[in-house]
């Protein structure tokens, strides 16, 4: 009888030992992971603060042995109009989010509250859009703008992504929630199509858009493609593309420390935004696919 | 009367619902004018000399012609089919990987999994400048893997051979945390009592997970496979950025979108560079029917 109990507290302890070695071997195995992937982003911060011959050092040094504090930072925005093209950056992405939010807000709900001809085709061609790369649309879109003499204007810079197709089709999944019996109360009080739109729908679709307000903002934040081919001035740039002139040595000068700096400005308002909003931000990204 | 009222209510509501188009028209309107139409016109120029200097002459399908003897574009091709294969597949299976990593328990697997979720942060451009930086001849990489090889400096981006490899790392390392995210909610969605069923029969963790769990992930393992296809056929800012001189060393980054803007901003050959988009559509509308069909005949489901 002792004899099997111990034989059982025995399997009882090497069970929980081998849950123990488990835990261990994950946990250890997650560190690592964790490391390599966070690795590039510390980099990052941490090259802005370290002497311009430190950057590069082997081995590699942790923390910076020099402090050199907001130096870089002060470098990059001698080097170049950091300060406007984060301002061209921020006013076009508060533009093409407000646009987009407040139009396709208006579009979903149509599309979601209301029958009418030819709403198949039409919400269709919403999909499609979607489908459809914005490389394909590069060249045409471009002599279109220039047609338009947009070209080297933030008319051309924002216009094109001022409304976007994936903001209508969030909008139409979140307007199905709205109860037709409000809408049709507020319809017998003797409010205007337009009235029910602004004063009930918008504001219950208003927080079902915070998800989608942080993709917008990331599409227009993070985009490469169009403003590189159509800003040439210098002031017109957006982040994204002025920094790139920081890839390259300046004159023969390294300039690691500055470009690292305006790497860590540029990444600033999305890192803050995924502290604040993680939920909504994972949860958006998910949903448009929008890293891929 | 009640005829006359009913009729009535019909025509308020027949009425009302053309409020409807009112509210989708500046939508429809916009994507009209910034969507269908450069759609339209750019298959049109694919088969013009349009070269922004003089008017478009119709050349029909000469530049189709002539592309199939363009030298960079051929190479273009295989520099972008290299690309998605190179970076899809590690992406598909380490993604996996990471997402059955952080769904198992242990502790402090929330404040790891926010460290490696920082890659979801950095724009491409910034992931470029970052790598850049990473990839200097006597940089952290050549500190990691030149004692291994006998070397203290390595040219990594000018080397033929290495440079489209160490793009492919960069991309790997800045998009596996989103599609770890999508196998993670795959994983989630799976029942518990599934595998708790799977035990009961008799079936270890292993045959679990084989058997049961990546039979459901069916579903979640199409979409990941088509979005990084599609995302990887349009691989342009990395090869822009890191690359030297645009898609170099002699070409060996030059992607088709790489080859899009050369041909159209930097030779202003816009015919050309319609015509080579018009391949990069069909590239992936290939893989787009191939992944709806992949997608809906789904024997394994939970519906």
């Amino acid at each position: 009888m002792a004899n099997s109990r111990q034989h059982e507290s025995n399997a009882a302890f090497e069970a929980r030992l081998r849950k123990r070695i488990t835990t261990l071997i994950l946990f250890c195995t997650a560190v690592l992971v964790a490391v390599i992937f966070g690795f590039p982003m510390y980099f990052m911060g941490i090259s802005a603060f370290k002497a311009e011959s430190e950057i590069l050092a082997t081995p590699f040094r942790w923390l910076p042995e020099t402090f050199v504090g907001f130096e870089h930072y002060a470098r990059a925005f001698e080097l170049a109009p950091i300060g406007q093209w984060y301002l061209n950056s921020v006013f076009a992405a508060a533009l093409q989010v407000s646009v987009a939010i407040f139009v396709g807000a208006m579009a979903g709900y149509g599309f979601a509250k209301f029958r009418f001809r030819g709403k198949r085709i039409l919400f269709a061609l919403i999909l499609s859009i979607m489908a459809v790369p914005f490389q394909i649309l590069l060249i045409p879109l471009f002599v279109l703008v220039r047609q338009f003499g947009w070209d080297d204007s933030y008319a051309g810079l924002i216009m094109p992504g001022i409304i976007s197709a994936f903001g209508v089709f969030m909008m139409r999944q979140f307007a199905f929630a709205i109860p037709d019996e409000l809408l049709d109360a507020a319809r017998i009080d003797g409010a205007g199509e337009f009235r029910i739109f602004l004063l009930i729908a918008l504001p219950l679709l208003a927080p079902a858009a915070a998800s989608l307000a942080i993709i917008l903002f990331l599409f227009s934040w993070n985009n490469f493609l169009w403003p590189l081919v159509v800003a040439r001035d210098r002031a017109l740039l957006t982040l994204p593309v002025g920094m790139t002139q920081f890839s390259q040595p300046y004159r023969g000068e390294p300039i690691v420390g500055p470009s690292m700096a305006v790497s860590t400005l540029a990444t600033l308002p999305v890192a803050l935004l995924f502290l604040f909003f993680q939920r909504y931000f994972i949860e958006g990204m998910m949903v448009s696919g929008i890293k891929g | 009367m009640i005829n006359r009222l009913l009729l009535r209510d019909v025509s308020v509501i027949r009425r009302r619902q053309y409020w409807g188009l009112v509210f989708v028209l500046p939508a429809v309107v916009f994507f009209a004018v910034f969507f269908l139409y450069p759609l339209v016109i750019g298959f049109g120029l694919s088969l013009t000399d349009f070269t922004l200097l003089r008017p478009p002459v119709w050349v029909g399908l000469d530049n189709y012609i002539d592309l199939l003897s363009d030298r960079l574009f051929l190479k273009s091709i295989n520099v972008t089919l290299g690309f998605v294969f190179g970076s899809t597949v590690p992406t598909w299976i380490l993604s996996l990987l990471a997402a059955l990593l952080f769904y198992q328990k242990f502790p402090g697997r929330e404040g790891l999994k926010l460290l490696f979720f920082s890659p979801l942060l950095p724009s491409v451009a910034v992931v470029s400048v970052i790598w850049v930086v990473l990839l200097h001849p006597s940089g952290i990489l050549t500190d990691i893997v030149g004692p291994l090889v006998g070397k203290s400096s390595i040219t990594w981006l000018h080397d033929l051979t290495l440079s489209p490899i160490v793009i492919v790392v960069a991309r790997i390392w800045s998009v596996i945390p989103f599609y770890m995210l999508i196998w993670l909610a795959g994983l989630t969605a799976i029942p518990q009592e599934l595998r708790d069923a799977a035990l009961v029969d008799g079936a270890n963790r292993r045959q679990s997970f084989l058997r049961v769990e990546l039979p459901l992930l069916r579903p979640t393992a199409v979409f990941v496979m088509a979005v990084s296809t599609i995302a990887a056929f349009q691989g342009f800012t990395l090869q822009f950025i890191i690359a030297p001189n645009q898609g170099g060393p002699v070409d060996v980054n030059t992607t088709l979108g790489v080859v899009i803007w050369k041909y159209g901003f930097q030779f202003y050959r816009m015919g050309d560079a319609a015509a080579v988009s018009v391949v990069l559509f069909a590239f992936i509308m290939i893989v787009t029917s191939v992944q709806l069909k992949l997608g809906s005949s789904d024997r394994f489901s939970l519906q």
